[in-house]
């Protein structure tokens, strides 16, 4: 799908959010300067759009990624003199403020005005929001943890703050913390896919850590496989659904283990060994095939991830010799 | 069959410019007036502090861990849910947890409520009192003409609606009078205003009426709702919950519903 101003570009890969950065003069010309938002020039002046508005956020996002802090101030005066005050253009401004900032002295400089702002209005959700990542940047993640939980405290139905607490919390290496976070995320979006599959590798590098092969080990393997599971029932040809799939299933070949006895009902088991081999192989022809169309760039299979394909084309040749000797 | 005679009444052209055309221009013009007042006199919403905020969003939290257990693991559902009743059970995010059981203050006396009904009077003013200038302006002015003759037969019945202030008995339902011509307008100026003001504009009384007289939905977190209630009540759903996860068998139904 071709890059639109319209939608967020946070996930886009660099040459595209080049690409929309680089849309930023004409639209900025293209566009009038000033809306006037008075009774009477609604009358008689275009009419302003909200995609107007939604454009000037996502070019200023693209513009701070590849440097353009000109265009990007730009887009950011005039929704500053339509919007005033608004928490979420604050919010915005900070992070020009953030990007704009050549040392650590500024940096702390910016947290400061979030700090005097979060004094004025205590439930400023965006300016929280960048707090914590200003923070997080700067490299102090038990106060940016704290910040979150606090967050959390007030406003529980927030997947994006959830999301972040689970990766901050993976950062630190406390797999259960992120993994508890992560299913609060996945409460609030059920059918999230990526969410499951992040569930199952948050899960898989948990059981894994330790070196362990006992109980827990089993049950967070099971688990594992189950999520893997759900996001590809979610998402056909999901490659990062396959991908786990597949890694989780030949490290439980290679381990061999008995699945051990089920010590109560509320724990998830092992399937049996004849289950998991199915499913190695099935993850291993549905990868394959993934790869192998992603690189014909045939019709329907394009979109896929580069650096996820080429991941997945290596997992595949480890277990090439292996798949020839047997 | 003889024919009915055609009723003719003749008419001064003019009465057609000097009532007709006013009466709508005036119509128009107070509908857009009472648009920017609307939009003038309405206040922001007040945003919610703190505590609400958490009392609140604490419960949807609940609400959705109801509806969504089904992709936690069996043991990661019920340490949540014992967690989340025992909160709510302890009343830990009520905004203020000393006035737990006792009954919801009066709306009348809260001044948060009080914005709101503040706010829903100025609104009704803003359509009574227009209205009432209006329709005595017409009736001082123009009461008693028949401004015009519609140009399609219509049955006797229209008579009172058309013909409101013209207290004659035999006249033909197809002749109007001015303060019909006022109401016509009233109700079906509706789509000029969209098309000048836009699709939410606050000019035709008729849309807000239907709103008021439509069935509301009952407001989840509105004055007089004792949110100690809710939390109690939410508990007491969760904990009748029979847990199942969608989870349980999905590798069966993987491997019997891809084929590669």
């Amino acid at each position: 799908m071709a890059p639109s101003l319209i939608r967020s570009p946070v996930q886009l890969p660099p040459a595209e959010a080049l690409a929309l950065s680089q849309q930023a003069p004409v639209v900025l010309q293209s566009s009038p300067s000033t809306v006037s938002s008075s009774a009477l020039g609604s009358l008689f002046s275009a009419t302003e759009k909200p995609e107007l508005w939604i454009q000037y956020e996502n070019l200023i996002l693209s513009c701070l990624r590849t440097g353009d802090d000109r265009a990007a101030q730009e887009c950011y005066d005039r929704l500053a003199a339509r919007f005033g005050n608004n928490d979420r253009v604050k919010a915005l401004g900070g992070l020009i403020k953030e990007a704009q900032a050549q040392n650590n002295g500024e940096l702390e400089k910016v947290l400061k005005e979030y700090d005097q702002m979060l004094e004025e209005n205590n439930t400023n959700l965006p300016i929280m929001k960048r707090r914590i990542a200003l923070l997080r940047s700067m490299g102090r993640l038990s106060d940016a943890g704290s910040a979150l939980v606090q967050l959390l405290d007030f406003s529980p139905t927030d997947s994006e703050a959830w999301s972040e607490l689970s990766d901050l919390y993976f950062s630190q290496g406390l797999y259960p913390q992120a993994i508890y976070a992560m299913e609060e995320v996945l409460i609030l979006a059920p059918n999230a896919w990526n969410v499951h599959a992040r569930l199952g590798e948050l899960q898989y590098m948990a059981a894994t850590a330790s070196g362990a092969t006992g109980a827990p080990y089993q049950k967070q393997m099971a688990e594992a496989i189950k999520r893997f599971s759900r996001s590809i029932e979610l998402c056909d040809n999901y490659l990062r659904g396959y991908y786990g799939l597949k890694l989780v299933t030949k490290r439980l070949l290679k381990d061999n283990a008995k699945p051990a006895k089920q010590s109560d009902d509320e724990d998830f088991s092992l399937p049996d060994s004849n289950t998991i081999e199915r499913l190695n192989e099935l993850a291993t022809a549905k990868l394959a095939e993934i790869v192998r169309h992603s690189s014909a760039q045939d019709r329907g299979w394009r979109g896929y991830d580069a650096a996820e394909v080429a991941a997945a084309r290596e997992l595949l040749s480890e277990d090439a010799p292996s798949g020839m000797e047997r | 069959m003889a024919q009915v005679p055609v009723q003719t009444i003749h008419r001064d052209p003019q009465l057609f410019y000097w009532i007709l055309f006013p009466i709508t221009i005036v119509m128009i013009l107070t509908g857009i007036l009472r648009h920017y007042a609307t939009v003038l006199m309405s206040s922001a919403p007040k945003p919610l502090d703190l505590r609400s905020t958490r009392e609140q969003r604490s419960l949807l939290h609940g609400i959705s861990l109801r509806t969504n257990f089904h992709v936690l693991s069996p043991r990661s559902f019920h340490s949540r849910r014992d967690a989340v009743i025992t909160a709510y059970e302890s009343g830990a995010y009520l905004k203020d947890p000393e006035r737990k059981g006792q009954p919801p203050a009066n709306p009348m006396t809260d001044p948060s409520s009080m914005d709101g009904m503040m706010g829903m009077m100025k609104n009704q003013m803003a359509m009574i009192i227009p209205n009432t200038l209006i329709m005595s302006w017409i009736n001082a002015f123009f009461s008693g003409y028949v401004i015009m003759k519609l140009p399609f037969p219509l049955t006797i019945k229209f008579k009172s609606m058309l013909q409101a202030g013209v207290g004659t008995k035999d006249m033909d339902p197809r002749w109007m009078s001015s303060i019909s011509w006022y109401f016509l307008c009233m109700f079906g100026l509706q789509s000029v205003f969209n098309f000048l003001l836009g699709n939410d504009n606050a000019a035709s009384q008729m849309a807000q009426q239907m709103g008021q007289m439509g069935p509301q939905a009952p407001q989840m977190f509105g004055p007089g709702v004792d949110p100690n209630k809710q939390f109690l009540a939410e508990a007491e759903n969760l904990a009748v919950i029979e847990h199942h996860s969608v989870l349980h068998g999905v590798e069966q139904r993987l491997l019997e519903g891809i084929r590669v």
